[in-house]
């Protein structure tokens, strides 16, 4: 069982559930975003090269229709620098020189006629002479002294001459390149949305799932009222818990059926029993002789030993269907042995007994009081009714990681080794055994019933040694917090 | 040996013996039935509920001899009918009657402004959590079967509950044997007695119910505080070692056994 808090969310199923989660949507989104970003990048270059060809198809017009004479350098220069300033994706700069464009118009001698841009225009014409554009599509061209290409659209004069028009692609990828941070962004911060909403919804789920276990794990144990919490909606958890809650139902439906049975054989029985004693009594205070008295207090005796096998039975058979009544509260188990080897002590010294007890201080176990007295009250009876004179009983009472640990060693003749492997089934007894057989069964049925366990041996060194851990109260109490937040929440 | 010592033996020590055991078991008798409580108790009204006839019979001829006035009830209906016409000092009310559950005859009566003691006969051993509300309520539970000296007993614990608190003994005194609660000292005859803690406790118990019949489970209940049934002889061999020390040579016997029964400490 662990705590709410206990757990450190790292190892949680909610936590790699959305790590997966996170990296298959993170996965997603960057294969669109890829996909988007070439798109736009494709878009671009097409828009800026629709550009590129209207515009020198326009200057080549004009160059066509201006007169050559002094003034044709002038006019096309204008029309040319007009056209720069209408590049598009142009960055809001606020120099006035424009070098993102550049026009130039080259002889059929392959001469630089006419440059409009930045610098001189030597080394772009060289540049577009060692790239030999002919085609009418507009091509990429690197000028040196430039850090990004140029794309570069020409259209041939009738004259011979070649009108070229460049434009930077600086601009566009700038643009691309803030597209590209954005996109970043935006992807960082949706697959960490991504990651949040996926841990907590699934650890919102596995909460339920959780509190679904810890109300199972404290359900068993005579403690079959409870169920585990249902929610509203309706999916595989919520069908989970209504399972649990069903198949709860049933199992406390055969339980009360159970306890309806012993009840009705203990009453049948009982009430018989009850008549006879009462009249055994009555016929006790008229006997007026010794002689008629004997045979009915031995009357007497013997309904109450009966009495008493049918208690433990009826004890031993419920506790073996885990359907003890038990009535829980705080005991000290160091307290409860000294009151008990008190009780004891004049009866086994009186058989040529000892005992001791080995106990380092307080135990405190949460337990049925009735049940406990008697299971201990059974493992002093049987210290005394199996054990020759002379004999040592060492009980020992500590607390350890496994709970309370009680353990009762004789240095007698130990158990029959014919019937060691079954001490604990009912009715098995050595053959010079008087009992009914039903101790050592009880003493396991209690522990049992209590979340302990009870182991009987025969010592090394000789003599026998019965073993019982019992849940002590505060690994108990860890229990019931989980029920307290159960129903907190 | 003379033959007239012999003579003796046989005329003046075996009528003293028989004598004395025919006085026992005449003597035991008015033990049982509490004499003494009957001066107290003799006008209590009692209502008995019971469906078996067996039970109810006996336990009516008991109860009589002890001094209460009984009426009997075998079903719900008839135990509520009387309930509300008379009132009753006391209750006995066994859980399984044929029409109604025990306890809700039980929990009706007290809606019904019934406010007498009960005491619950079982026939289950564990107890369920509502006769435990209703032993906090001030009723008590005895399981079947059980000594009529422990019913006896519980009855009177449930009447002197519910009658108003008289100043707590500080001493006891029973013929020549006395208690000094304060000081934790027992004398008999004027001599001082050399008693474990736990033996005065017990001596304690048997002195707070001198004259009456205290069984093995009273008290392992009331001195131990335990509700066991050990099938040994632990609480015998208690009572032997206080009698060893209380009941003197040549002193006349104060702790008594009844076989099959219990003890009681003579008060006269």
């Amino acid at each position: 069982m662990s705590s709410r808090t206990g757990k450190p969310p790292m190892r949680s199923a909610a936590w790699r559930i959305s790590l997966w989660a996170t990296l298959a949507f993170a996965c997603g989104t960057l294969l669109v975003f890829v996909f988007l970003h070439r798109f736009v990048a494709d878009d671009i270059q097409r828009r800026s090269d629709a550009w590129l060809s209207g515009e020198v198809e326009v200057l080549g017009d004009v160059a066509e229709r201006t007169p050559k004479d002094a003034l044709y350098g002038r006019v096309v220069g204008e029309v040319a620098e007009l056209a720069g300033k209408e590049v598009p994706n142009k960055a809001q700069t606020g120099s006035s020189s424009n070098d993102s464009v550049f026009f130039l118009q080259a002889g059929s001698d392959d001469r630089l006629k006419l440059w409009v841009g930045a610098g001189s225009g030597e080394a772009n014409l060289q540049a577009i002479r060692a790239s030999n554009i002919l085609s009418d599509r507009p091509v990429d061209v690197r000028v040196s002294g430039f850090g990004t290409p140029f794309r570069v659209a020409t259209i041939r004069m009738d004259d011979g001459s070649r009108i070229y028009l460049g434009l930077s692609e600086r601009d566009e990828l700038r643009v691309l390149k803030s597209l590209r941070l954005r996109f970043f962004f935006l992807w960082i911060l949706i697959v960490l949305l991504g990651f949040g909403i996926v841990f907590f919804t699934t650890r919102r789920m596995l909460s339920h799932v959780r509190r679904i276990t810890e109300a199972a794990a404290g359900i068993g144990h005579s403690d079959l009222n409870t169920r585990v919490p249902t929610t509203a909606r309706n999916d595989e958890v919520a069908h989970l818990a209504l399972t649990l809650n069903h198949m709860l139902d049933r199992i406390e439906n055969s339980m009360h059926q159970l306890h309806t049975i012993t009840d009705s054989l203990a009453h049948d029985l009982r009430s018989p029993l009850t008549a006879i004693r009462g009249k055994l009594e009555m016929s006790l205070s008229a006997a007026s002789q010794v002689e008629q008295a004997e045979p009915i207090v031995s009357a007497i005796d013997e309904v109450d030993r009966l009495t008493e096998f049918l208690n433990k039975s009826l004890d031993v058979a419920e506790a073996r269907a885990d359907a003890l009544r038990l009535t829980r509260i705080e005991i000290d188990l160091d307290e409860l042995l000294r009151t008990m080897i008190d009780l004891y002590e004049p009866c086994m010294s009186e058989k040529g007994l000892q005992i001791r007890l080995r106990s380092a201080g307080p135990v405190m176990v949460s337990a049925d009081a009735a049940l406990i007295h008697r299971m201990i009250a059974n493992l002093f009876d049987n210290e005394l009714k199996h054990l020759s004179a002379g004999c040592t009983v060492t009980v020992r009472l500590e607390a350890g990681e496994q709970g309370a640990a009680l353990q009762l060693e004789d240095d007698g003749a130990g158990f029959d080794p014919e019937v060691t492997l079954h001490l604990f089934e009912r009715r098995v007894r050595g053959k010079e055994s008087n009992g009914h057989g039903l101790g050592l069964a009880f003493i396991d049925a209690v522990a049992r019933a209590h979340g302990g366990s009870a182991a009987a041996s025969n010592r090394e060194t000789g003599g026998a040694r019965i073993a019982v851990t019992l849940p002590l109260a505060s690994q108990r109490e860890a229990g019931s917090a989980i029920a307290a937040t159960r129903a907190a929440g | 040996m003379t033959a007239g010592q012999r003579f003796h033996d046989k005329v003046f020590i075996w009528p003293l013996v028989w004598s004395s055991f025919y006085a026992f078991h005449r003597a035991w008798p008015l033990v049982h039935e509490n004499l003494s409580e009957m001066h107290y108790y003799a006008l209590m009204r009692l209502l008995l509920v019971e469906d078996e006839i067996d039970i109810q019979r006996f336990l009516r001829s008991s109860l009589e001899e002890s001094g209460y006035q009984v009426e009997t009830a075998s079903d719900g209906k008839t135990a509520e009918r009387l309930a509300i016409e008379g009132p009753f000092d006391i209750l006995i009310v066994d859980l399984g009657l044929p029409d109604v559950d025990g306890i809700s005859l039980i929990l009706r009566l007290r809606q019904l402004g019934v406010s007498a003691p009960v005491l619950i006969l079982s026939a289950r051993r564990s107890v369920d959590d509502r006769v435990r509300g209703l032993e906090q309520g001030g009723d008590d539970y005895l399981t079947k079967p059980f000594a009529l000296a422990e019913l006896l007993a519980r009855l009177r614990n449930l009447l002197k509950r519910n009658s108003p608190p008289g100043a707590e003994a500080t001493r006891y005194r029973v013929l020549d044997l006395e208690l000094d609660l304060l000081r934790r000292e027992a004398t008999r005859s004027g001599e001082v007695l050399q008693l474990t803690p736990q033996e005065f406790v017990l001596l304690e118990y048997l002195c707070r119910n001198a004259g009456r019949v205290v069984t093995r489970s009273m008290i392992l209940d009331q001195v131990w505080g335990m509700r066991i049934q050990p099938d040994t002889n632990v609480v015998d061999v208690h009572i032997y070692r206080l009698r060893g020390k209380v009941d003197g040579k040549g002193q006349q016997p104060l702790i008594r056994t009844l076989r099959g029964v219990g003890y009681v400490l003579k008060d006269r």
